[in-house]
């Protein structure tokens, strides 16, 4: 019952998140951007049970799939695979690292937030350099894919109080719960 | 494992594939769908967002009235914040009166819309804008401000679109140079930064900085011909062709308002 409720705000989140990411204005002197769906996604992801943090993350994957998506002449230039292969990915690694802890820690759920926005941002650049050619790497792009991941850094311990506040139930080793003592309960 | 679990993986994975596999049609219905899901919120947000900054704006001219309490006597003080009132009235109307002209006088069709917000994807610009098929707008429209070319409409839901920006590595646009028979095709950088790159211009251009870049109007295009795009800041020539770094001419990072042109008049 439970693991359904943060399930189902979960879900509500997601949208929320990137409405929000869309609303926030961009930091100078870049112009970058933050993005809080991979932050929300880090949490969903170690606070559920596997099987219910895999669909989480295929919805992960769809949401930010649809957000990238660009439709040229009938051509598709990103599909939904990357981004439905990367956060499945990212969940399986974040489920490790969630036993490994025995429930979420707001440390690792901030570097998992960074490293998963850094991967995020820099696989979709590889593989638009695959797509259309060239490898136009310099400060701007590298500024492009840190400041976002070090934004995450940042805003995640943040969000993962919200959340919790929100999810006083979510797993936290740092209170001495476990994944087994809450939500299988 | 459990039976239920074990269904639920499967279920899982095909779901995966089946998003995987998903063709070009059904996945524009489900872009639709997605951008239905978020008009509200976006709308709703931006509102909230507004309202914060006229906040801060209100918060200001309190702070500049303070000041002037210091220097002014009671009944000046007054005056002076009746006519900063009236001031603010008659920029906004300024304002008005010149999209409400632009729209009147201008060659196309146009729909006036509200930007609700850029995305926050990191090699794609775009914004999204309060118009949606509800009002006759679809994929592929031009999008325009009075001062020129912001770009063109991507996936549109019912009450809200996506506008894909002229600084975009994939919004391409046929242009053509003021006072020269110089043509190329301007488009943005993958990690775009406000500018724009008019490239496939002959080596042996004569471009000088200041000289105004318009749309070329390819037939059977998206962008009707002589919509400004840029000035042309410097020119380089190139091993096989001519390369001009633009200014836009519309001010891209800071959009309010702008029109979706619908068709000719």
């Amino acid at each position: 019952m439970r693991t359904a409720l943060l399930f189902i705000l979960l879900l509500i989140l997601l949208p929320v998140s990137v409405a929000v990411q869309d609303l926030l204005p961009a930091i100078p002197p870049f112009q970058e951007r933050v993005l809080l769906l991979p932050v929300v996604f880090c949490f969903g992801a170690m606070a559920l049970p596997l099987v219910p943090a895999l669909f989480f993350a295929l919805l992960v994957g769809l949401l930010q799939g649809l957000a990238i998506l660009q439709i040229e002449s009938g051509q598709i230039e990103l599909g939904l695979v990357g981004p439905v292969v990367f956060f499945l990915s990212w969940a399986i690694l974040l489920q490790m690292a969630s036993e490994a802890t025995q429930g979420i820690r707001w440390e690792i759920h901030a570097m998992g937030s960074a490293l998963i926005t850094l991967t995020l941002i820099g696989g979709e650049f590889l593989i638009l350099c695959a797509k259309r050619g060239g490898f136009p790497a310099d400060t701007t792009v590298l500024m492009r894919c840190l400041v976002p991941a070090g934004s995450a850094l940042l805003i995640a311990p943040v969000v993962y109080f919200f959340l919790r506040s929100l999810v006083p139930f979510a797993p936290d080793a740092g209170l001495g719960l476990t994944r087994k003592s809450t939500l299988d309960a | 494992m459990k039976y239920v679990q074990i269904a639920a993986l499967v279920l899982l994975a095909v779901a995966a594939i089946i998003l995987c596999v998903i063709g070009a049609g059904p996945l524009a219905q489900l872009q639709s769908g997605f951008l239905g899901l978020l008009s509200p919120l976006s709308q709703s947000g931006n509102a909230v967002k507004n309202s914060i900054g006229n906040l801060g704006k209100d918060l200001m001219t309190l702070d500049q009235l303070q000041a002037e309490y210091n220097r002014l006597l009671s009944e000046n003080k007054q005056l002076r914040a009746e006519n900063n009132g009236l001031r603010d009235l008659q920029t906004d109307n300024d304002h008005l009166r010149s999209i409400l002209g632009y729209r009147e006088r201008s060659a196309f069709h146009l729909i006036p819309a509200a930007v609700l917000g850029h995305d926050a994807q990191a090699w794609w610009s775009t914004i999204k804008i309060n118009r949606g098929s509800k009002d006759g707008i679809a994929a592929d429209m031009p999008v325009i401000t009075d001062r020129g070319l912001v770009g063109k409409t991507t996936a549109v839901s019912r009450e809200m679109s996506e506008v894909i920006l002229i600084t975009d590595e994939n919004c391409k646009v046929a242009a053509k140079v003021e006072g020269t028979k110089d043509q190329g095709i301007c488009a943005g950088a993958r990690a775009p930064e406000g500018e724009l790159k008019l490239s496939f211009l002959n080596k042996l251009a004569d471009l000088q900085p200041g000289q105004k870049v318009y749309t070329a109007g390819v037939s059977g295009g998206v962008f009707p011909s002589g919509i400004a795009l840029g000035t042309v800041k410097n020119f380089h020539a190139r091993e096989l062709d001519g390369e001009a770094v633009l200014e836009p001419a519309a001010d891209l990072g800071s959009l309010e308002e702008v029109f979706v042109v619908t068709g000719a008049k």
